[in-house]
């Protein structure tokens, strides 16, 4: 039998298992350290989860291991934890998502060993308005997350020059991702069109560096633009959420000085933050992703 | 590891042997998917008014009955719904006979039966009964809303199932037109060496020996074609237009911007950042 710790937090009875399992084997990273990494990032990374439909990626058996995305909210879930009923993709079917509200319910599924949460860009009760632009920077082969800076900060220059502020967080994985808070009403239509436009307008202008189409054999030696993000039925890593790496490390907020500073000294390992580095960074700095929360913005119109 | 279709008991006498049905056959017919030939775009079907060309949404969509030309008795799923066999989860053993007494025309699909939690001695006992006996069990059940007769039989220490047509779902023989009349009897040199040359090519029947070679074929010519990058990718977006449109406006805008650059704090960030 897995062995179980009773626990109360916040006013609510969790049984949490397992608290021993090693997750991530390089460094001894356990299963109570995600817990704990989560129990104390909740106050960041809550506003960011809340109201919207959570996929969680599940590693059983730890950040090596096999994974797979849950969206279904689990049929065994405390009576406590919301929920939101969401039409699936070319289907009449139903999915009833989790919502993490709080953080007895965060740790109910960071419990489940879902290491990574995956958040949709609209909120659930207006599943078809996303409140952002994402563009998921991703390097190819032969290209670091130093290329990414670079593109990340072409992607900005043309934001600013409609005014529009642009946060940038990595991905906890290999590369960056910029968001444009809209929180005003818009469409997949309209934001997928426009990232689609403005990743094939850099890609037209840096053909060395930058692709935006998805074939990956076209990805050699150049950064990504995924546009194909701004989707209502895709979902992108949380803010704050792990990721499965050999390190514990988490989709961190940068800001845009330290993008310009790390891409200029070409130092890429200050783009990236485990666990640890990520709480002392928001004891330091608060929570740098959170305009992305309410700044309202609206994305240009060119009269189309 | 297959998975239970269903799960139900073998009713025999007094006797109720809880059991998991599994598939015995996997598939291995090779599908396709509809494409545009010019960009890899899949190919979507629409309901559509035979009429007036309207497409059709499914919850405005019956069934009918043709009863003569073009008229129709309409018949709603709830009808055809208390119509249907109870939905009963025994498998009612009804006669023993031997196996050599069906024809194979009657078979359909086969099936494995395994004993679920606890029923394990009584699964060995009807198992071990039938395989002293030699005999062939004939069953009703009812799978997904239809009755089926079926043949319960030994295959190693497991029991298997195969589904049967009906009687009245089989062709006679006395149906089919043009086949020679008894009269014509061959003759003696002849059927001699017609039974001469079937001994020759007799065999023990060794399923092995045969393959599917067209499915082999058609599989190597997408493996090879995959692996040479011989792939058509979906399109990207439908609204490909506008986002070309989109993008020279982008262009447009941008580079007017460059003529008359302002002194923003920012902008100056991006200057360096080039």
């Amino acid at each position: 039998m897995p062995n179980k710790t009773l626990v109360r937090i916040d006013g609510q009875q969790l049984t949490l298992s397992n608290l021993d399992k090693v997750f991530y084997p390089a460094t001894g990273f356990t299963k109570g350290d995600m817990l704990e990494y989560y129990a104390e990032v909740a106050p960041a990374i809550l506003p960011h989860l809340s109201a919207r439909p959570v996929t969680l990626k599940r590693y059983p058996g730890g950040a090596n291991d096999e994974f797979f995305y849950q969206k279904e909210c689990p049929a065994h879930r405390p009576s406590w934890l919301a929920t939101a009923k969401m039409r699936r993709k070319s289907s009449a079917e139903a999915t009833n998502f989790c919502l993490l509200e709080d953080r007895p319910s965060l740790l109910w599924a960071v419990n489940l060993a879902a290491l990574e949460l995956h958040t949709s860009l609209a909120l659930a009760n207006d599943a078809a308005t996303p409140t952002v632009v994402v563009f998921d920077l991703d390097p190819g082969p032969g290209v670091t997350i130093l290329d990414c800076a670079e593109v990340a900060l072409w992607v900005r220059q043309i934001f600013d020059h409609y005014g529009l502020q642009a946060f940038p967080k990595t991905s906890g994985s290999k590369g960056l991702q910029v968001y444009i808070p809209l929180n005003t009403p818009t469409d997949y239509t309209e934001t997928k069109t426009f990232a689609h436009a403005l990743a094939r307008f850099l890609e037209k202008k840096h053909p060395d560096k930058v692709v935006s189409n998805m074939r990956k054999t076209l990805r050699n030696g150049k950064v990504f633009i995924d546009w194909s993000q701004n989707n209502m039925h895709k979902t992108t890593v949380c803010v704050y959420s792990l990721r499965a790496k050999d390190q514990p490390q988490a989709s961190t907020p940068l800001g845009w000085d330290e993008v310009i500073t790390s891409r200029k000294k070409g130092t890429a390992e200050a783009l990236g933050f485990n666990a640890d580095q990520v709480l002392q960074r928001l004891k330091k700095y608060g929570d740098l992703f959170k305009p992305v929360l309410d700044l309202r913005q609206k994305l240009p119109e060119f009269g189309s | 590891m297959p998975r239970p279709i269903w799960s139900g008991a073998i009713s025999f006498g007094l006797v109720n042997i809880p059991i998991k049905l599994y598939s015995a056959v996997k598939k291995k017919s090779i599908s396709f998917h509809q494409l545009r030939r010019n960009d890899g775009c899949r190919i979507r079907l629409k309901k559509v008014c035979s009429t007036d060309g309207e497409e059709v949404e499914k919850e405005n969509i019956v069934k009918g009955y043709e009863v003569s030309p073009d008229r129709y008795v309409i018949v709603s799923s709830d009808e055809l719904q208390s119509l249907s066999p109870k939905a009963s989860r025994n498998i009612e053993i009804e006669d023993f006979v031997e196996l050599s007494q069906i024809d194979p025309l009657y078979f359909e699909q086969s099936f494995y039966l395994v004993p679920d939690k606890g029923a394990a001695k009584a699964y060995t006992l009807l198992l071990t009964a039938m395989r002293t006996s030699g005999k062939t069990a004939i069953a009703r059940f009812v799978l997904r809303n239809k009755e089926y007769l079926s043949a319960i039989r030994p295959i190693n220490n497991a029991l298997s199932l195969s589904t049967m047509h009906f009687t009245d779902e089989i062709i006679a023989v006395a149906e089919l037109e043009s086949l020679p009349e008894d009269t014509a009897e061959p003759a003696k040199r002849e059927l001699a060496m017609a039974e001469q040359l079937i001994q020759s090519l007799t065999a023990d029947f060794e399923p092995e020996k045969y393959r599917n070679e067209y499915q082999e074929k058609v599989m190597n010519l997408i493996e090879s074609k995959a692996e040479g990058q011989e792939i058509v990718a979906k399109p990207e977006v439908n609204e490909g237009g506008r986002v070309i449109d989109l993008m020279a406006a982008l262009e447009a805008s941008l580079s007017a911007a460059k003529k008359k650059p302002t002194a923003a704090k920012s902008g100056r960030k991006k200057a360096r950042a080039q």
